[in-house]
């Protein structure tokens, strides 16, 4: 009778060997990909630029009346506001990132740093510059998920802590003494009470002491095409 | 093998062009797709790089996009090697 017996160093499971190669393909990509992210970004920005050439244009703003008049007003109580701002073009926003980081077409070249403020146009503050390149620079919203940032409630002057629920939405908890409504504003907690974002939806149980509220940025960052950053 | 290569080819495009909603099915419905698909690795990679701003190694072998697809194509080799296409 013939006996077919398995070789000692022969695995019961093969894929053990495929699923090994997998987790050392995973790991090796982790440490190779980590030293080429400036490299792999200076590479794929080109690409961004000429993509937002062809599909938006390259119509740049100008300083909208009502902050010039604002900054006049700062510089009469004595608080002179920063003046080298720098116009930056969006290069990726969401839905193309699944994260709310979006990248600017302005970098340490332009002498952005790291914690530089990004603002819209029309003043609604957006967030503030996470990594910085040669030529590009990574925003960080403050409606990117999980992120926290101080303000304060428009209505009754209470600070709040805003909670970035990605898609630029936010969410706070407040007790449901306090009056809140519809439409009302939130703004930053900086001497320039700068709009961070409109309470949309309030939404509060018999049961509960907290209501929970759901707020929404001023603009939809969806269509962002140009931001302000000041360094 | 052609199609492989054209299916990698077309995750790289559309993770650089579309948005998230369709190049993350599009991923994992390669993964599905081609056999031991490890290109996906190098592609979610490469998402977390351009679009997130974990870019330190531990920050990226946590992140929930790598450790799914991870996940999905360990699942895939034994799932694959039971499944019979002749049938």
């Amino acid at each position: 009778m013939k006996m077919n017996y398995l070789p000692k160093n022969r695995l019961k499971h093969p894929y053990f060997r495929r699923i090994l190669i997998l987790v050392i393909i995973f790991i090796s990509t982790a440490v190779i990909f980590s030293f080429l992210d400036t490299f792999i970004i200076s590479i794929i920005t080109p690409i961004w630029r000429v993509k937002n050439i062809i599909t938006i244009g390259t119509d740049i703003p100008s300083i909208p009346q009502e902050q010039i008049q604002e900054n006049i007003l700062r510089e009469l109580v004595g608080r002179k506001q920063k003046t080298n701002i720098i116009i930056a073009s969006v290069l990726t926003r969401p839905p193309q990132t699944p994260y709310d980081v979006i990248l600017i077409d302005a970098g340490s070249n332009e002498s952005i740093i790291v914690g530089s403020e990004v603002s819209l146009p029309e003043g609604p503050i957006l967030g503030v510059v996470s990594q910085v390149f040669s030529k590009s620079a990574k925003v960080k919203l403050f409606s990117a998920s999980g992120e926290n940032t101080n303000a304060i409630l428009e209505r009754n002057n209470m600070p709040v802590i805003l909670i970035g629920v990605g898609g630029g939405n936010f969410k706070l908890t407040l007790p449901r003494d306090i009056v809140i409504e519809k439409g009302d504003r939130i703004l930053s907690s900086d001497i320039t009470s700068r709009h961070l974002a409109t309470v949309g939806e309030i939404s509060v149980e018999p049961t509960d002491s907290f209501q929970e509220v759901l707020a929404k940025s001023p603009i939809n960052i969806f269509t962002l095409r140009f931001v302000f950053v000041t360094p | 093998m052609t199609f492989r290569i054209i299916g990698s080819l077309m995750i790289l495009i559309s993770l650089l062009v579309l948005p998230y909603w369709i190049y993350i099915p599009v991923l994992f419905i390669g993964i599905i797709l081609f056999p031991y698909f490890w290109e996906g690795i190098l592609a979610v990679f490469l998402i977390d790089i351009i679009h997130s701003n974990a870019t330190e190694m531990f920050s990226l072998l946590i992140s929930p996009l790598i450790l799914s697809v991870l996940i999905t194509l360990i699942i895939m080799v034994p799932v694959r090697e039971s499944l019979r296409s002749y049938v």
